[in-house]
């Protein structure tokens, strides 16, 4: 080959190798950047009146006085199009059978339109879900609900090949002759006096319980599940794999009984995680009956299992990477094995296996699997301290699946989905980030 | 004064200085250090007291993974004893809900294997060259940057990905699945045509002695090529562009994203096998003058293959085990594509199926429809302990055969 060939083929290795670290780096961008852009929405967004009026009426948050006046403000407002509904129903009365019968069946939609909108109209019964109790809380919400108002989505079926293409027809067209053309455009010129939008920061995001099964409100349940998960599996398995490392740097002696520990653990680390999960099903609920059904306690043992081999080798690493001088000097001053690892191997390896200790814990608050049968159920409220052993939690992780996949509202809800996935991935990054600074630390400080 | 030093294991270490009677004290800290023979026997109880209490937590491993194999086996057994293999392994009949249910999961034992295949053949090249870079081409400060990256791509929660998937990328491939597909195969398949353009026109010009005729027969079959090249790479773009993807929960998308979660594994653990080949080797390789590229191809990489394939065993695993993505992003759809190479259809995969139908299973009386779940954990397990097992010999064979040299 020629020496250019060669050239060319060795600069465009290097680039494929750098290449293929980019994509990383790229993908790491393109997942993170959407959750953290809409996550933050569901903190800072533009709330309407209606928003402000559920935090009062369910959390009792904010000034009644002013928020009166608003509601006047735009009652004033909302007047005008309920009167324009008023006259249409009566133009309805005095129509010929036929025609009124037609235009009932298009008014039903744009009344229930409307009330998505601005929420409960004049007359309407008090609804029994507390979604139905308000309009839009969130202002681009209500834009698009205007455009729901505005036009009737139609499907055009006319190419049996093809799939199935959307189209818009105005509403006000579809009302020409009556009395009602004249209310989508006051509607869609006059939303901001109804809804009063306001730039807000909604901190409640994260301390409020949910309304209504995650339509209105925060996630502070989920939060709270997923720190007790995390913490209660930390608790179980941080001493045991402390303890089983220090066995395995300071007394196993080679062997097959050695080796075959060592197997058990990387075997332990390899099973798959929803195999834990079945794990935790079957021995901690159905035989141990650790609880009468799912639970904190039986999610938290299953967790900890799961995140035992990982501490285990960290905290291994961790004992290994303490320079021999240490240890021999202790030695040598008359200290016994045990005295010297309390007091010297442990305290130098102690950054170390905290740094593994986090990483496992962003690792137990992320995953989902193993607490699927074991502790997660999709709604309910904050449990106390004193439940964790009884009852089951909402969790960030089990909850993100449930709300994008299994609620009946998913494609409303996608604030509060993107909002607990921005959290649930800062606390595991955060956790990361945390070690890897440690880590930076402490190889700092080897290198003295 | 009688002084006995006593050696205990391979160590050196002094464990006690006995000291006769009248010197001995009786302080705490001391107590390790000036003993009674009473004393003596009670340490020396308590120290085989204490060793067995940390062989015992250390073996608690070894015990957690026994119970989990008999735990899930037996309530898998069940299943087989009622059914018999058959039906799980050959039939693509997939209706628990039945009565009776008919239990075939051919066709999701199928989807697994598919989502797997897919993601290992995304990953493996882009970890195995990401891994070259890391141990060999970038230089150590930037280095220090690109491995934290790897890192926060290996802890973002796996429910995370699978929301992007279903939420993000789903809707996106199935509106602009074509396009996507297109832009895809230029910007993989255009470099790497160009290389081989250059470096064929360069082989066959190589017999040529004369240096000026030699120039021109190469420049004139590298645009003879180049533009057959192009020709082709547009072709199969406008085939790729046509395509409608009807659903984009499929395999397709499912495979991508499994394989961004199993390369932060096999970067490290490939990385790793890299690094354990010595200086010695790509020095000598360097000495009889040849390039980078070719030194890691031709010298470093056969060396470290043992310990990549580990790596690439470990890569598939985690993409085999994996629950979430798959669950929210595969279609759950539980037949064989048509053709069976189809990754746009919809599939349903042996983790899906556990984490989906358990819900509706009965678990308390333990109906055929709940065993058959654990016998599918038990069957991941099985996969997952052989694998494990398969790469932990290679690793430390290869530690074995490195270090011997």
């Amino acid at each position: 080959m020629n020496l250019g060939t060669r050239k060319i083929l060795d600069r465009s290795f290097s680039a494929v190798g750098i290449g293929s670290i980019a994509v990383m780096g790229i993908a790491l961008l393109i997942v993170i950047v959407p959750i953290v852009h809409n996550g933050l929405g569901a903190v800072f967004f533009t709330e309407t009146i209606e928003h402000r009026n559920m935090l009062y009426n369910e959390f009792g948050k904010g000034d009644k006085a002013e928020l009166d006046k608003e509601n006047a403000a735009a009652e004033a407002y909302r007047k005008e199009a309920y009167s324009l509904l008023a006259r249409f129903e009566t133009e309805m009365e005095t129509m010929e059978p036929e025609r009124q019968q037609e235009f009932r069946s298009k008014y039903g939609p744009v009344q229930t339109a409307l009330r998505h909108l601005i929420g409960p109209l004049p007359g309407d019964e008090e609804a029994i879900l507390t979604r139905y109790r308000y309009g839009q809380t969130r202002w681009e919400k209500a834009e698009e609900k205007l455009h729901e108002l505005l036009y009737e989505a139609k499907w055009d079926y006319s190419d049996p090949n093809a799939m199935a293409k959307e189209y818009f027809v105005s509403r006000a067209a579809e009302f020409e002759g009556t009395s009602l053309v004249k209310l989508f455009p006051y509607v869609e010129n006059n939303l901001d006096k109804m809804l009063r939008p306001r730039f807000t920061i909604y901190w409640g995001f994260l301390t409020d319980s949910s309304v209504d099964s995650h339509i209105f409100g925060g996630i502070w349940p989920e939060i709270q599940g997923t720190f007790f998960l995390a913490v209660g599996a930390m608790l179980f398995a941080f001493p045991l794999g402390v303890i089983a490392a220090i066995y395995f740097t300071e007394y196993a002696r080679d062997g097959f009984f050695t080796s075959m520990l060592r197997s058990a653990n990387s075997t332990l680390a390899g099973v798959p995680s929803i195999v834990f999960g079945l794990f935790g099903l079957a021995f901690f609920i159905n035989t141990l009956k650790v609880s009468e059904s799912k639970s904190v306690l039986a999610g938290s043992l299953t967790l900890a299992i799961m995140i035992l081999p990982t501490i285990i080798r960290a905290a291994e690493e961790a004992i290994l990477s303490v320079p021999k001088t240490y240890k021999e000097a202790s030695l040598s001053l008359g200290s016994t094995k045990w005295n010297t690892i309390m007091t010297v191997i442990l305290p130098a390896a102690l950054p170390g296996i905290l740094t593994g200790g986090v990483i496992s814990l962003g690792r137990a608050a992320g995953e989902t699997a193993p607490i699927i049968f074991t502790a997660a159920v999709s709604v309910g409220s904050a449990i106390g301290i004193a439940d964790v052993l009884s009852s089951p939690t909402p969790a960030l992780s089990w909850n993100i699946y449930n709300l994008a996949s299994e609620h009946e509202a998913a494609a409303e809800i996608r604030h509060v989905q993107y909002g607990m996935v921005l959290a649930l991935v800062s606390i595991v990054l955060l956790l990361n980030l945390s070690a890897i600074l440690l880590r930076a630390r402490i190889s700092k400080k080897l290198k003295g | 004064m009688k002084t006995e030093h006593r050696c205990s294991g391979n160590d050196t270490e002094i464990n006690s200085i006995v000291m006769s009677e009248d010197v001995r004290k009786e302080s705490g800290r001391s107590g390790a250090f000036v003993v009674s023979a009473g004393k003596r026997k009670f340490q020396k109880f308590a120290k085989r007291v204490g060793e067995s209490t940390l062989l015992l937590i250390a073996s608690f491993v070894a015990i957690v993974v026994f119970f989990i194999f008999y735990f899930v086996a037996v309530d898998a057994v069940p299943y087989f004893q009622a059914r018999g293999f058959a039906e799980f392994f050959t039939s693509t009949d997939w209706y628990p809900a039945d009565e009776p249910g008919k239990f075939g999961a051919l066709a999701i034992i199928y989807g697994s294997l598919m989502v797997t295949l897919g993601s290992t053949l995304l990953a493996v090249p882009m970890g195995v060259s990401a891994a070259i870079c890391l141990s060999d081409i970038l230089p150590f400060s930037v280095r220090q940057y690109a491995k934290p990256v790897i890192e926060m791509l290996a802890a973002i929660p796996s429910v995370a990905f699978g929301f992007f998937a279903l939420v993000i990328f789903a809707p996106l491939l199935q509106t602009q699945g074509g396009p996507i597909l297109m832009w895809a195969w230029w910007v993989l398949a255009a470099p790497f045509l160009l290389l081989a353009i250059i470096v064929i026109s360069d082989l066959l010009t190589a017999n040529i002695e004369d240096q000026s005729r030699r120039q021109l027969m190469s420049t004139t079959l590298l645009v003879v090529f180049g533009a057959a090249a192009l020709g082709f790479l547009y072709w199969v773009g406008s085939v790729l562009r046509q395509i409608e993807i009807m659903s984009g929960t499929n395999a397709l998308n499912v495979s991508i994203i499994l394989s961004f979660m199993a390369l932060p594994t096999i970067v490290s653990v490939s990385e790793d096998a890299l690094q354990a080949v010595g200086r010695e080797l790509r020095e000598g390789s360097y000495a009889l003058g040849s390039t980078r590229a070719e030194t890691i191809v031709r010298t470093v990489l056969p060396a470290a293959s043992s310990g990549i394939l580990a790596a690439v065993i470990l890569g598939v695993m985690r993409a085999l085990g994996e629950t979430m993505v798959v669950w929210m992003a595969s279609g759950n759809s539980s037949h064989i594509p048509e053709p069976w190479f189809n990754y746009l259809e919809a599939v349903r995969t042996l983790t899906a199926t556990i984490a989906g139908d358990m819900g509706e299973a009965d678990q308390v009386t333990g109906s055929a429809r709940y065993h058959v779940l654990f016998a599918m954990g038990l069957f991941l397990l099985v996969i997952s302990f052989f694998s494990n097992l398969v790469s932990e010999r290679i690793v430390v064979r290869q530690r074995k055969i490195l270090s011997g040299q």
